[in-house]
């Protein structure tokens, strides 16, 4: 049998192309000590700027491929994704540049980690292949095992690689013997197929009902929960956002968790109503479970690392509201909620950065008392990210927020949406006491704050900017997402 | 337009003030001030533009106005009044530039702030009343929580944060289950959130029902949801509890008259024996509790919880003449309490207490307060010739005659408006008269900003007490199908009469205000 080797179309594989060839030229221009490190940082970001705008372009003309013997797919679903990872990758260097300093010497890695891990995020959406979405997932993870622990002398950070590279091996052991037993089920591991198969309404065959098949569905869950943290898989996150560089902890809470669940809708939006109802149940019962232990722990959080990584987890539940609706708007609308989240969360991770005095990062939530009159900028920032996170609107996340609900209610799941708007009555007064900290408390102490760094400012400039106007003009990244659908 | 100009003419105030903070506290003042009233006067065209024989919202040009908003969710920039609307809109432009005069001197801290979070909470609140797009309506609904939250929270007093937190968490539950109702309407309303053609049965309607009334009933507060309305005035700046009392509370009120009613009559009629057992309750309860308050700002906040029973009692009777009561009084209760609580605040200004023991003998050294004091507190029991009588007048009258529950309710209801007397004039007793002592004497009248803030209020005391078809008029067309749409009772006689006589006849409502000013004087000497 000769070789087939098939046509590849690359100028569709451009922001892939973009990516792997930006961090290629990080890892060459690393080497010359005369470069100044920042020079990488902005690198990177001209980069994912690159791809981000081959991103746009190929999605308003509307490709719907698949490359690679249809391993690959280039559709607007995968490019809306693109997307979301390369702004969040833009906002998390933006950030990160001031954030790192100008003296450390290792800085060329963590650069190449994130573009690496980025291009991970982005095979995971792209992939119609479980293989791909996995090979997309490792590559990504094993780049954050790295960049958790990049600050090496601190205990904290090499713990919470530790943990991470820990639970994550064995959330990927999940996931491949998932694969594993779906494709012994239904012999592929092409996505598209298995739904397709999963359709047959042959009794004798019936996949739907294979122990196997649902067997494998089940560790999937199992795998895709632990990625993108949702209750009872989350226990790394708080402790991995805690001791990680508070960059990584804002990229890992966005950008990752938005390519897990890319990956998971791909499989389960289709495959829910073919399955047997106990799935959906299970959906259900675990966005509900997300969606309160996230809220109802974050109210005790003292350390507001550790509060952001509880409402990041109550997020994900938000998703998970979507998913378990299992219809086209479900879709888009966590497709939206993902990009509003993305942009929000890395926005409220910038100001913690923001909020550095001489002695290092404030990270209790008292030491934010009194800054509402004393630093306007980055309390109004602060308030404006909180809000969002809580869903008031003029924001995004109230618009994010409705759209999820919404459209759980077309599929008539009335208890989960209630579920999820008593849950944001819940989560406001956890954001909200921030705000109340920072503009009716006075500071216990006077504290030296660090000069605020430009990069970050422009950083959080367009973060609220995209808030803002995402919260009032929603139709412009509604429309991609409705598309990206059909 | 016009609307729109009303509607978000604060916000550029607040954005003006944010770019222009640098140039002084007095700046920002007039600038406030400026927006305020240039919003007020431009409202009063809504008011001589109202077509009175159009039933159901103006399609005037100026005022109705559809844009695509949101196409993907169905959400539009959907905005008129009808007669209901138009009150609670020229009420909120009214008392606004009224709070900013009020808060002249009295913000020390962050004035600039102060004065951006009371206009966002104008735009905010007028879009509430406007708005014709389920989806445009909650936007407007939570966004002004956020201005309110830092007004009690950054302003207020000495359990500020704990009232702000409150305030908020009652109003975002209560809301919460209202967003489900909200979406589960819009898929029974062909996928739009078009308020206008919301009509026809919605299932589950007991169910949806309830998810606004909540909302709603937080927000009037009906007991026992108003728990929360106390700690709130108490806690919150003078300005913060006149809009609190003043056009907040209305919210609910208007929610209820403008959703929960006309889409779920049924619904409404199940639930009417219930909701006005608590409305009495909230009526006898809240006047009992406020007549041993020893704060007077708690007293006004109780008298609150007692006059918006009057008012759920009234919408709920599915009575033409007491729902029209109702709305008048929402806007009377805006008036008299807002009032009421500039009053507390000038006063708590001058002695730093709020104490009823702490005061005594005001009369003698502060004719002039004591001489507004008076009025307004008439105004809030209901003296004949002033605005509070017509508003409650119509709703026990109508609520008596056709009300769709027991007269006994209507009767016990009659109790609150004699236990409001009581705990108003005690009140006014203990503050005014008797001895001064030493620091009271030494009090100083009112000043010309401080008469300045409290005529217009009085002006419009007396024109609702006088002439209340001014009022009356423009809502009239509105109500009549509000209450054809919850009419589930077969229409008998002498409801039709009465209705006819009090809606335009205004020689009738003087011979009513005669006969009950017997009943009410009778009641006084009691």
């Amino acid at each position: 049998m000769p070789l087939e080797i098939p046509d590849i179309n690359w100028s569709l594989l451009m922001p892939q192309l973009v990516i792997v060839s930006t961090l290629l030229i990080v890892l060459v221009f690393d080497m010359f000590d005369a470069i100044s490190k920042k020079t990488l940082g902005w690198m990177t970001i001209v980069g994912a700027g690159i791809a981000l705008w081959s991103s746009i372009d190929l999605l308003q003309a509307g490709i719907d491929q698949t490359q690679f013997n249809e391993m690959f797919r280039i559709d607007s679903y995968s490019l809306f994704f693109n997307i979301i990872f390369l702004v969040s990758t833009i906002l998390v260097a933006l950030v990160s540049i001031s954030y790192l300093g100008s003296g450390d010497k290792k800085q060329g890695p963590y650069y190449l980690l994130i573009l690496l891990a980025t291009l991970g995020m982005m095979l995971m959406a792209a992939g119609n292949e479980l293989i791909i979405v996995f090979l997309g997932l490792e590559l990504m993870s094993l780049s954050l095992y790295v960049l958790a622990s990049y600050f090496r002398e601190s205990p904290a950070s090499s713990e919470a690689g530790m943990k991470y590279l820990l639970l994550g091996a064995f959330a990927s052991a999940f996931f491949l013997y998932g694969i594993a037993l779906v494709y012994g089920a239904a012999g592929t591991t092409n996505i598209p197929e298995i739904i397709s198969k999963l359709s047959v309404d042959d009794q004798s065959s019936l996949l739907s009902a294979s122990p196997l098949f649902l067997a494998g569905i089940f560790l999937l869950i199992v795998g895709f929960g632990f990625k993108v943290a949702i209750v009872p898989f989350h226990q790394w996150a708080p402790d991995v956002y805690e001791g990680a560089p508070t960059t990584i902890a804002a990229f890992i809470s966005a950008g990752p968790k938005a390519a897990g669940f890319a990956a998971f809708l791909t499989i389960f939006v289709d495959a829910l109503p073919k399955l047997p109802t106990q799935a959906t149940g299970v959906i259900v019962l675990l966005a509900m479970l997300t969606m309160t232990v996230g809220n109802v722990i974050a109210i005790a959080q003292t350390n507001i690392k550790r509060m952001l990584a509880y409402s990041s987890i109550a997020h994900a539940g938000y998703v998970m509201i979507g998913l378990a609706a299992a219809n086209p708007d479900g879709k888009s609308s966590a497709m939206l909620y993902l990009f509003i989240y993305c942009v929000m969360n890395i926005g409220a991770f910038g100001v913690v950065i923001m909020a550095r005095t001489t002695d290092g990062e404030n990270l209790m939530i008292s030491d934010y008392a009194g800054l509402g009159f004393r630093k306007p900028l980055l309390a109004m920032f602060m308030t404006l990210m909180l809000l969002s996170l809580a869903g008031f609107p003029p924001t995004a996340g109230f618009v994010g927020k409705l759209y999820v609900f919404k459209s759980a209610v077309q599929a008539g799941h009335y208890w989960l949406v209630i579920f999820g708007a008593i849950n944001t009555a819940i989560s406001a007064f956890y954001y909200l006491r921030v705000v109340v900290t920072m503009y009716m408390r006075e500071p216990e102490e006077e504290l030296e704050f660090k000069p605020y760094p430009p990069t970050l400012v422009i950083g959080l400039v367009l973060a609220a900017i995209g808030i803002l106007l995402l919260g009032i003009l929603p139709s412009l990244l509604l429309n991609p997402a409705q598309n990206a659908v059909l | 337009m016009l609307l729109s100009i009303v509607i978000f003419l604060p916000l550029l105030g607040v954005i003006a003030i944010a770019l222009l903070r640098g140039l002084g506290a007095n700046a920002v003042k007039w600038i406030a001030l400026g927006i305020g009233l240039l919003t007020f006067v431009i409202s009063i065209r809504l008011y001589t533009e109202f077509d009175t024989a159009n039933v159901g919202f103006q399609t005037n040009s100026e005022v109705y106005q559809k844009l695509d908003w949101i196409p993907g969710i169905g959400a539009s920039y959907h905005i008129g009044i009808d007669g209901i609307s138009l009150w609670l809109v020229l009420l909120t432009t009214f008392l606004t530039p009224i709070c900013i005069i009020a808060a002249w001197n009295s913000v020390e801290k962050g004035l600039s702030g102060f004065m951006m979070s009371l206009l966002a909470l104008e735009t905010g609140m007028l879009g509430v009343f406007c708005a014709l797009d389920l989806f445009l309506f909650f936007v407007f609904w939570e966004s002004m929580l956020i201005p309110m939250y830092f007004l009690i929270g950054i302003w207020g007093g000495e359990r500020r944060i704990y009232a702000t937190i409150k305030f908020v968490l009652y109003t975002m539950a209560g809301s919460a289950l209202m967003l489900v109702g909200i979406l589960a309407l819009y898929f029974q309303n062909n996928n739009s959130f078009d308020i206008t053609t919301l009509q026809g049965q919605f299932e589950p309607s007991n169910l949806l029902f309830l998810a606004f009334f909540i909302a709603f009933a937080i927000k009037v507060p009906l007991f026992p949801f108003h728990t929360w309305l106390p700690d709130a005035h108490v806690e919150a700046p003078t300005v913060g509890s006149v809009i609190l009392a003043g056009v907040l509370l209305k919210m609910g009120t208007y929610g209820i008259v403008r959703f929960c009613l006309p889409l779920f009559p049924e619904a409404a009629a199940h639930y009417t024996p219930l909701i006005v057992t608590l409305a009495v309750i909230g009526i006898i309860y809240g006047a009992l509790v406020a007549m041993v308050q020893p704060d007077l700002k708690k007293l006004v906040a109780y008298s609150s919880v007692s006059h918006l029973g009057f008012v759920v009692l009234g919408l709920f009777s599915q009575n033409g003449t007491a729902i029209q009561g109702s709305v008048l009084q929402m806007v009377n209760h805006g008036l008299s309490t807002g009032a009421l609580f500039l009053l507390v605040g000038m006063i708590y200004e001058r002695r730093h207490s709020r104490m009823i023991v702490d005061f005594g003998g005001l009369a003698k050294k502060m004719p002039i307060f004591a001489t507004i004091f008076l009025i307004v507190t008439l105004s809030s029991i209901g003296l004949p010739g002033l605005n509070g009588f017509v508003g409650e007048f119509m709703i026990l009258l109508g609520s008596y005659v056709g009300g769709a529950f027991s007269k006994w309710y209507v009767v016990l209801a009659t109790t609150g408006v004699i236990l409001a007397a009581v705990y108003m004039l005690w009140m006014f007793q203990r503050v005014m008269f008797g001895t001064p002592n030493d620091i009271n004497a030494s009090l100083p009248d009112l000043k010309p900003r401080e008469i300045a803030v409290l005529l217009p209020i009085l002006l419009f005391i007396f024109w609702i007490g006088v002439g209340p078809n001014t009022f009356l008029k423009p809502m009239e067309a509105s109500v009549k199908e509000i209450e054809a749409k919850v009419r589930v009772i077969p229409e008998t006689p002498a409801v039709g009469q009465v209705n006819h006589q009090t809606d335009t006849d205004d020689a009738v409502v003087d011979v009513k205000t005669a006969t009950l000013k017997i009943n009410e004087e009778e009641a006084l000497s009691k």
